[in-house]
């Protein structure tokens, strides 16, 4: 038991420590600005980040409804909503032309009316994204709002609170941790998309090419470029799991 | 601290006060298990105690009353105002009803200081922050903490925490007080002292007010009216007196430590479930309670003589220490709580399982109608 755990934690320390051994550390200065790496750095940025906004404005409702309302067929609806989860981001980039393309269900109306069009485009990248990660903060609200004493919220009614005030100056305070970590997990797992916007929004530089593509792309190019990329994800990433580090951390 | 003396709010708050109205109460609420159908009215000014076991409905009650669980059926009058009506499809969300509540675990907001967990009703009722905040740190004051306003909820002790809970529910000038278990969570020494300035502050509260206790003496302490409640019904509702004198039911009986009996009275006799007899020196016919205080009942090794007297034989069931006095449970066909000298249970040699005769004269049944 004991050596199969060894061996497990070896394999996935030992492709971290590869990367750390072969980063280019002398080429640093001039790849960090690569006008490729940085516009890639520069859109990740932007797009995970509005990605990470848009899944709270709609995520934190969203989570309040699954766990404060009863409605019919909640739980499969709840079941779908949280289906990127588990779904190979290929498929919900595949579903996401489907819906958003310009010939898809809402694509076509959208572009008749509005002459707005999303796939390959900016937009689309945080549509994409949005899709992917927004799954994350939901369950981790809901589950921080399930395990709220609700009477909090009783308490903030009977001193006259409407609703809106009771979630804003009661609900949402007492729920900072959970959203926290909903959205640190949401905001890494949008930066390391790559299934879903290389299907949805293609990988054009500058405009659609995130980081995680770029990292592919110059994997053919550049190893160098590749590697430094891959550390700057790996850097983000190890500030999302310190940040959460009371989750996933402590061994208690 | 200097807190002002109970006498000062009082006057002071007694000022303050508008007429207020009564609550008029028809509630029937179904809630899992529980069966509520409770009809209660409270005067303004009226401080009425909620007791009974636990799971009998006392909080969800309480809650219904405050908006938080939908009737099934009934009508919910206020001040004049009709908060619920099912008849007429009305039914007043808790925001606008306008009762303060306490719970048992004060319930502050963690995450706000005590002067803000006081002011937010008076925020929540569009009063500008500042006026607030004074109105707020004014009522930390009343209830005797006046420099707690920056601190936080766990930077309180247990009854700090219940007194800013109280100024919370009475800031914002409610219609009506609901207090469940507000002193429960605290200690001994904090309960007393808690419970005597809670009475000054209901006394001027001067809206009607409702309070759940598990303890006798902390109703008898707060309140003028004791309203019983066992699975969902009421079973008794009326004063200290005779609520302690005339129990309705075995629950508050053994609540107020005495024995009762429930049974048909013909003439001077009793028949009992138990097909035993009680003989009482009163005239009754029909279904009647029977009380008997533990002290009237003398416990003997042989079986006494004498003038006629309800004499029968148990077996002692166990034996409670209270003060110099000892409580003795006999069981048997009709069990009985008898209260006696410590000296008596050595003379008599009582231990557990020993066999008693246990009489009581006819002048101590003391007899009402069921």
């Amino acid at each position: 038991m004991a050596w199969l755990g060894v061996l497990a934690m070896a394999l996935v320390i030992l492709p971290l420590v590869g990367l750390l051994v072969s980063t280019p550390w002398r080429r640093l200065g001039d790849l960090l600005s690569d006008q490729t790496v940085l516009a890639a750095l520069r859109l990740s940025l932007l797009t995970s980040l509005a990605a990470l906004t848009a899944s709270t404005v709609l995520g934190v409702p969203l989570a309040w409804l699954l766990a404060r309302r009863d409605f019919p067929a909640k739980t499969f609806l709840r079941a779908l909503c949280v289906l990127p989860m588990v779904l190979p981001p290929v498929v919900g980039g595949v579903a996401l032309l489907l819906a958003f393309g310009r010939r898809g269900l809402i694509g076509q109306p959208l572009d008749q009316l509005t002459g707005i069009t999303l796939p390959f485009t900016t937009s689309g990248v945080v549509l994409a994204e949005t899709f992917v990660a927004m799954p994350f903060l939901v369950v981790t609200v809901e589950a921080g709002l399930r395990s709220m004493d609700r009477r909090y919220e009783d308490v903030a009614a009977t001193l006259g609170a409407s609703r809106w005030l009771s979630f804003r100056r009661v609900t949402l305070p007492l729920l900072g941790p959970s959203l926290g970590a909903g959205m640190a997990l949401c905001w890494a797992r949008a930066l390391g998309e790559f299934g879903a916007t290389i299907t949805f929004a293609g990988n054009l530089s500058g405009r659609t090419q995130t980081m995680p593509l770029a990292v592919y792309l110059q994997l053919e190019r550049d190893v160098d470029a590749a590697i430094l990329l891959s550390l700057v994800l790996l850097a983000v990433s190890v500030v999302v799991l310190v940040a959460l580090r009371g989750r996933y951390l402590d061994s208690g | 601290m200097t807190a002002p003396t109970p006498d000062a709010w009082l006057s002071a708050a007694a000022r303050q006060q508008p007429a207020r109205g009564g609550l008029s109460a028809q509630v029937a609420v179904t809630l899992g298990t529980l069966d509520l159908d409770v009809s209660l009215d409270v005067a303004a000014g009226e401080v009425v105690a909620l007791l009974g076991p636990n799971g009998a409905g006392k909080t969800t009650l309480l809650r219904a009353l405050a908006g938080l669980v939908g009737l099934r059926s009934g009508r919910v009058e206020l001040d004049g105002r009709v908060l619920d009506d099912t008849a007429h499809g009305v039914c007043v969300s808790p925001e606008l009803r306008g009762a303060g509540m306490v719970f048992q675990d004060h319930l502050l907001f963690p995450h706000l200081t005590a002067a803000d967990n006081v002011a937010f009703g008076l925020r929540a009722r569009g009063m500008a922050a500042g006026p607030a905040r004074e109105a707020a740190v004014d009522w930390l004051a009343r209830v005797g903490l006046p420099d707690a306003a920056r601190a936080k909820p766990r930077a309180l002790s247990g009854g700090q925490a219940q007194r800013v809970a109280l100024a919370r529910a009475l800031a914002f000038e409610p219609s009506m007080l609901l207090m469940d278990e507000p002193l429960s969570a605290l200690d001994v020494e904090a309960r007393l002292a808690i419970r005597r300035e809670l009475r000054a502050h209901l006394e001027a509260f001067g809206g009607p007010c409702l309070v759940i206790t598990h303890d006798p003496v902390e109703a008898i302490a707060l309140a003028t009216r004791l309203v019983i409640v066992e699975a969902g019904r009421v079973v008794q509702d009326g004063s200290i007196e005779d609520v302690t004198q005339r129990p309705r039911s075995t629950w508050i009986a053994e609540l107020v430590g005495l024995n009762l009996y429930r049974g048909e009275a013909r003439g001077h006799a009793i028949r009992l479930p138990s097909n035993q007899e009680l003989v009482t020196a009163t005239l009754a016919n029909g279904k009647v309670f029977a009380a008997v205080h533990p002290r009237a009942v003398a416990l003997y090794r042989g079986r006494p003589e004498g003038t006629p007297r309800n004499v029968w034989a148990g077996t002692i069931g166990g034996l409670d220490v209270q003060g110099d006095r000892i409580r003795v449970h006999v069981d048997g066909p009709l069990p009985v709580v008898a209260e006696v000298t410590a000296a008596a249970v050595a003379a008599l040699d009582l231990g557990v399982g020993g066999d008693v005769y246990v009489s009581v004269k006819a002048a101590e049944v003391n007899l009402y109608p069921a």
